[in-house]
């Protein structure tokens, strides 16, 4: 009866993934401890990832995999976004700028919520417009839909305009991976830059 | 009869005149502080600025053009429990004496399909439209975002 009752909730929520990215962000804001020494929303206890393969614009696989030595910045987001994404990635070059020779062994990851207008060329591009060692990946829309809903990120299309073909809203925080593949802080849009940068110098 | 007031009051007249003249018209809307984001060929950017209306009326921003792009639009960003959303603004007002402030995370001018690359240096322009039928243009330089 009961496998039978989680059959129903679990369909319920696939059948409305805002509400399903909604309990996962809960759960995790819920486990948010700001007092952890992290500048941002630390997650006490740090929560094992699952890893996500992509295929980049060569056809090379790229993984999301843990990285010794490696912190791994996450944030999802789309190409025609004109506003909050490149404010984001702006941040990002500022804080890979304050790490200096240290910067290259952070994954700046930016993933698309809009894998069917952004492929891996354009995400690609996009970021690396910021900094070139910026990773732009584009999944299949199960990938995709698997990586969002295990961080608990929502994404809605939404109506826009002739001009603008269709908005996407989006879940807007900034994930921080450690190098053993554990989520240990979160940094919600409007965080400064310098919270994530001071996080960074803690792992490298 | 007595010429003086007549006099008086003509010369009253072309002082007055006079005075109106030597003013310069103060514009009643200005813009400052514009900057657009660098983008690729083909892609989405961005240019904020602020709008100050010197006015004793409300003005109303309508509507935004510019050259170079397939479109641009005034949009806002807002935050909602950790989403962000985006929409089409389209009748902003600006009080007498305000100023609207376009910011990342807030409103801003959306420039749909760039043309050719905007790289530092570059500059975008813009017209911007008022409900009064004014239209303002400026011309704001890409900066490396």
């Amino acid at each position: 009866m009961r496998a039978v009752r989680r059959g129903v909730i679990v369909a319920r929520l696939a059948r409305r993934p805002w509400r399903s990215a909604a309990l996962v962000c809960a759960a995790l804001l819920s486990a948010c401890d700001l007092s952890g020494g992290f500048k941002g929303m630390a997650i006490d206890p740090p929560r094992a990832m699952p890893s996500f393969g992509f295929t980049d614009s060569d056809g090379r696989t790229v993984s999301t995999a843990p990285e010794a030595g490696r912190p791994m910045v996450l944030f999802f987001g789309y190409t025609h976004c004109p506003d909050v994404c490149p404010t984001t990635l702006a941040d990002w070059k500022r804080v890979h700028a304050s790490l200096g020779d240290k910067a290259n062994r952070v994954r700046f990851v930016f993933v698309t919520v809009d894998p069917e207008r952004d492929t891996p060329a354009v995400s690609e591009r996009y970021v690396q417009q910021f900094v070139p060692t910026f990773e732009g990946l584009s999944g299949d829309a199960i990938t995709t839909s698997r990586m969002t809903e295990a961080f608990g990120v929502a994404s809605a299309k939404e109506a826009g305009t002739d001009a603008t073909g269709y908005l996407v809203s989006h879940s807007s925080q900034l994930f921080l991976v450690d190098d053993a593949g554990r989520l240990v802080a979160l940094y919600p849009f409007g965080t400064g830059w310098q919270a994530l940068a001071a996080d960074l110098e803690r792992l490298l | 009869m007595n010429a003086a007031p007549i006099i008086g009051a003509v010369g009253c007249a072309l002082l007055t005149a006079c005075t109106l003249q030597s003013a310069p018209p103060a514009e009643r809307i200005t813009v400052r502080s514009g900057w657009a984001r660098m983008a690729d060929s083909g892609a989405t950017s961005g240019a904020y600025l602020d709008i100050v209306n010197n006015d004793t009326t409300t003005h109303s921003l309508i509507g935004v053009a510019a050259d170079g792009v397939d479109a641009a639009e005034v949009h806002e960003s807002t935050q909602h429990e950790g989403m962000s959303h985006m929409m089409p603004r389209t009748d902003l007002p600006i009080a007498p004496g305000a100023t609207l402030t376009m910011q990342p995370g807030g409103i801003h001018v959306m420039l749909i399909g760039v043309r050719r690359r905007l790289s530092v240096g570059d500059s975008v322009r813009l017209q911007l439209r008022f409900s009064d039928s004014t239209v303002v243009s400026t011309s704001v330089p890409v900066r490396t975002p």
